[in-house]
């Protein structure tokens, strides 16, 4: 399961989450405000904004400048800014697991984290483990199981199944199950996908 | 969608074998003039591509994130759109103001709905586009609307009391004048569905048990993972829209109407989409025009226009499956055999109507001979539904299959021998026994409740089993304009070009399979040319109508191309066209398999650059039988201490006539039993009493099957030559979720012996039920 991102430094955890938190919901039919997103962090914290700033990211493997405004999502900052639009925007409230990437190897879900916070970090997205001519062992199982069926939901079943493989050599059913319980798929795939994720960890 | 029946047309007549390829019989099926032989039972054991399970085609682009789907695409210049709904449930829109979000810098265009009159929370009342989605984010709260609200009725029991709030004033109805009205409640409606048949009175008189029960379904949301969206862009009078849809010919269509602009200046793309489940049928949504909004914003800006629905609008606005309130009596004789039923049915479609729940109880124990039908449409302060996988069947099967269910506990009959008793269906009736042994039916309590009675293990704790069983029906559509095309190029490399989308059942596969298999090559050396309004027209992928539709037309093209192929290849050979064949990338003399050239060489002889082939869809056959059958069984666990039911097991029995790619077709029957699973102990949309708007907006609240609800899902495909067309093929992405509701409701009631007649079965449900059956006690 894709756990929720942290930021590095722990003491502003609190306010990085209120402000996400309430700039996602504070949407459509909510009473007009001025609000923009400054002002929540706490004094000791550097304040971002609320003027574009450029990031430095690095992700698969190569560094990117992306000059975004501060409240920016990594997920939006990879998708609208860098063209890496496999991680998809579903639930938007980190609830379905679409837009799963891995930051330092963990998986979190990108739509709940600044682009801001993930500098420093190894981003790595769907795009970074394979590719359609070279897929990585677990992209092939998806394929060969067609555990997918529209697809939407599939580069974060296979982020998150990936950063499960790596951190159980041999899982049993009931431990997959578990391990990815934070993604959604309408479709239907489950079974499926279980079956993949058992055949390449079979393959190691 | 059905086949018209109009003045008999010039035929062809084939003799071909139907059925199961065990046990083929012969008819005569009558084919429009140019129509080739169909595939038949004898067909079966010879198909060299169809019928093999294989990986989808777009898998390694789904698995690597490269498939790009309209929420992905990005045009140079493109600005964001926003939606702004309506945040009262009834009411007047008395102004909107729109001069601080113009205000804004980034914003470049804004539009504003013509309607005042509010029905439903998050109606379109304007729309913001601008140059990043946080500043459209931003525009959308500096729209300052306000309202002059109104008594709302929000759900369909409470709007179907006398001194609910009247949805439409008494003398507007969207039914029209014909149809009578009674404050929210519409009906009886006629229709097919409603006739009935028989004399149920006399029916009920020959019954020896008679049993009467009301069962109700909540409303459910497509939730596809896309949210509907479009990206729009004008090259002067030329509209390109990305969409994502289940039909781009009703996108093209709907736009250009809506515009006042040419279809021919209109073209749609659709190359992926992330699930619709017949929320995608128009050009918008049915409670949306966010396409046509999204065209005006790009006039307006000068630039592209992308516009994604949230997933609070998705839930909203685009579509949802009526509720239904069913009241089904039935009777029968000591044997089960069903005399006589009764079915009256009210269900709530929100603003619109079409909530009618008889497809099953008309197809269902079809050797009952007095049936009685009453629909009734109730309207709600809610947005209007859509079609949702078999619409109206899931409910309807929850309603009759639950009620005859009953019946047999009356009876003291086993469930599945009154249905086999009742069945006129010959496909379902050899399906049965598939189903019961896959799932252990031997096993049931024959007691409800008692898991000593039957072949369980004794209960662990407070934890009991049981199964249920319950049937489901569906019908053979076919779309009639339909065109595809087929080139061979002269070095040997084939495309199918067709104006349909793959909605996510693996259709672009199976195009290439039906393609490869008339002309004697591998699945994967077909190119695929798909999602595309300038190419051949195609159908809506609605009813489970896009393989019936679309497979017959591609294999005529198919065969147009092989006929012209055979012609090079004959002198090459020494033979005429017609002692010809072709299999495996090689054309061969059908006598002498020995002499032949490849599929390449006979190419390389054509004059010019291309052999180009497009053909037009034939009339459906007369089909072999109309409906197509199925039948399911559910084991589940309940815990009666904690209310919850776990699905332990599924199995579902279903045809298709012939399956053109089992694995694919075998992943949307396993599908439809995980959605409607999900339905029947999951979800709710529900509206709040006091202000109308949605209480569980989004996936967390409107809780879907994760992947730790999931049980052992098995489908079981019982291939039929169903002669309907020339490659017996049938949809499936609906029929196997039309019994599912009943399935578990009856699977929960042989675990715990107390009857759950309203959905979803959540804990507070069963632990409800299971207290007042101990008071009663």
């Amino acid at each position: 399961m894709a756990r929720k991102p942290s930021p590095p430094d722990e003491e502003t955890q609190q306010p990085e989450f209120s402000r996400r938190f309430f700039l996602k919901t504070a949407g459509v039919g909510a009473a007009a405000t001025t609000m923009v997103g400054v002002g929540a962090r706490g004094e000791a914290a550097s304040v971002l904004g609320p003027d574009p700033v450029t990031l430095n990211l690095k992700v698969n493997g190569a560094a990117e400048a992306v000059t975004v405004e501060p409240r920016v999502t990594l997920l939006d900052a990879l998708r609208n800014h860098l063209d890496l639009t496999g991680a998809k925007q579903i639930c938007d409230r980190g609830g379905c697991g679409g837009c799963t990437v891995l930051l330092d190897g963990e998986p979190v879900v990108s739509c709940l984290m600044l682009a801001a916070d993930a500098e420093g970090h190894e981003i790595t997205t769907i795009e970074g483990l394979g590719t359609p001519e070279k897929m990585s062992p677990l992209q092939q199982a998806f394929v060969e199981a067609d555990a997918l069926q529209c697809g939407f939901c599939t580069p974060g079943f296979v982020v998150a199944g990936t950063a499960f493989l790596a951190a159980h050599k041999n899982p049993s059913l009931a431990e997959i199950k578990d391990g990815l319980s934070g993604n959604l798929c309408r479709c239907g795939t489950y079974g499926r996908i279980f079956e993949a994720v058992q055949k390449a960890a079979r393959k190691g | 969608m059905a086949q018209d029946e109009k003045a008999p047309e010039p035929t062809v007549t084939f003799t071909a074998k139907a059925g199961f390829p065990s046990a083929p019989t012969s008819m005569e099926v009558h084919a429009a003039v140019g129509d080739i032989k169909p595939w038949d039972a004898e067909s079966w054991a010879q198909f060299e591509q169809m019928g093999k399970p294989r990986p989808r085609a777009e898998g390694p682009l789904k698995v690597t994130g490269r498939a790009k789907y309209t929420y992905d695409v990005k045009l140079p210049g493109m600005l964001y759109g926003r939606m702004i709904g309506a945040a009262v449930a009834a009411g007047e829109i008395v102004s909107i103001d729109t001069s601080k979000a113009e205000a804004l810098p980034g914003v470049k265009a804004v539009w504003t709905a013509d309607s005042r009159i509010v029905r439903f929370a998050g109606q379109d009342v304007a729309a913001v586009a601008a140059v990043s989605p946080e500043v459209a984010m931003d525009a959308a709260r500096l729209v300052k609307v306000t309202y002059k609200e109104r008594p709302f009725a929000h759900e369909l029991r409470a709007a179907m009391e006398p001194d609910a709030a009247p949805v439409y004033d008494l003398d507007k109805s969207p039914a029209g004048p014909d149809v009578p009205r009674k404050g929210n409640v519409v009906g009886p409606r006629g229709g097919r569905r409603s006739e009935g048949r028989g004399d149920t009175e006399t029916g009920f008189a020959e019954a020896d048990v008679v049993h009467e029960g009301t069962y109700y379904c909540p409303v459910h949301t497509h939730s596809p993972l896309e949210t509907h969206g479009v990206v729009a862009s004008w090259e002067g009078d030329q509209l390109t829209v990305y969409a994502s849809t289940q039909g781009i010919f009703a996108v093209r269509e709907g736009l250009a109407e809506a515009l006042g602009i040419d279809r021919k200046n209109v073209r749609v793309l659709c190359e992926h989409m992330g699930g619709g489940f017949g929320s995608k049928l128009g050009p918008s949504a049915t409670g949306s025009a966010f396409a046509m909004v999204a065209c005006r914003l790009a006039k307006k800006a000068g630039a592209p226009v992308k516009l994604m629905l949230d997933r609070k609008q998705q839930h909203l606005c685009t579509g949802n499956a009526p509720s239904a309130l069913i009241t089904v009596k039935v009777g029968a004789k000591k044997d089960g055999t069903i005399t006589a039923v009764d079915y009256r049915s009210y269900g709530s479609a929100g603003i619109a109507g079409g909530a009618g729940t008889a497809g099953p109880v008309n197809a269902l124990h079809g050797k009952n001979p007095n049936l009685r039908v009453e629909e009734y449409d109730v309207y709600t302060n809610a947005g209007p539904a859509a079609p949702l996988r078999a619409p109206g069947h899931s409910q309807g099967a929850f309603g009759i299959e639950s009620a005859v269910d009953e019946l047999a506990d009356k009876l003291g009959l086993d469930p599945l021998e009154v249905r086999k008793k009742n069945e006129a269906s010959p496909v379902r009736a050899a399906q049965y026994d598939l189903g019961a042994k896959a799932i252990g039916w031997s096993r049931r309590n024959k007691k409800a409740g008692d898991m000593s009675s039957g072949g369980f293990p004794p209960a662990k704790g407070a934890k009991k089993r049981g199964l249920g069983m319950a049937n489901g029906n569906w019908y053979v559509f076919a779309a009639a304009d339909v065109s595809a095309q087929v080139k061979i190029h002269r070095d040997g490399s084939v495309e199918v070009i067709a104006g349909y989308q793959d909605i996510g059942t693996g259709s672009r596969t199976a195009m290439a399979v039906v393609a490869a298999e008339e002309l004697g090559i591998e699945t994967s050396a077909v190119t695929m040319r798909i999602g595309d309004t300038q190419f051949p027209e195609g159908p809506g992928s609605g009813g489970s109508i896009t393989i019936n539709s679309v497979a017959p037309v591609v294999r005529l093209a198919a065969s147009e191309a092989r006929t012209k192929l055979f012609a090079l290849a004959a002198p090459l050979l020494g033979v005429t066209p017609e002692e010809l064949d072709a299999a495996r990338g090689k054309v061969f003399v059908a006598k002498d398999k020995a002499r032949s050239v490849t599929f390449k060489e006979a190419a390389a002889k054509m004059s010019g650059e291309t052999i180009d082939c497009t053909a037009k869809r034939k009339k459906q056959y007369e089909t072999f039988r109309g409906d197509l059958t199925g039948t399911q069984f559910a084991e589940v666990e309940v815990d009666t201490e904690t209310g919850e039911v776990r699905v332990l097991k599924m199995v579902s029995v279903n045809d298709c006539g012939f399956p053109v790619n089992p694995l694919t077709t075998q992943s949307q029957v396993i599908g439809a039993m995980i959605q409607g699973a999900s339905w029947a102990l999951l979800e709710d949309r529900t509206l709040d009493r006091n202000v109308g708007t949605m209480v569980n907006p989004n996936l967390e609240w409107y809780k879907i099957f994760t992947p730790a609800d999931m049980f052992e899902a098995e489908s079981i495909l019982t291939p039929v030559a169903n002669l309907g067309n020339n490659t017996s093929t049938a949809g499936i992405g609906e029929p196997p979720i039309v019994p599912t509701l009943a399935v578990i409701g009856n699977a929960v009631y042989n675990a715990i012996g107390v009857r759950i007649r309203e959905l979803p079965i959540t804990p507070d449900r069963v632990l409800g039920a299971l207290a007042e059956a101990r008071r009663r006690a």
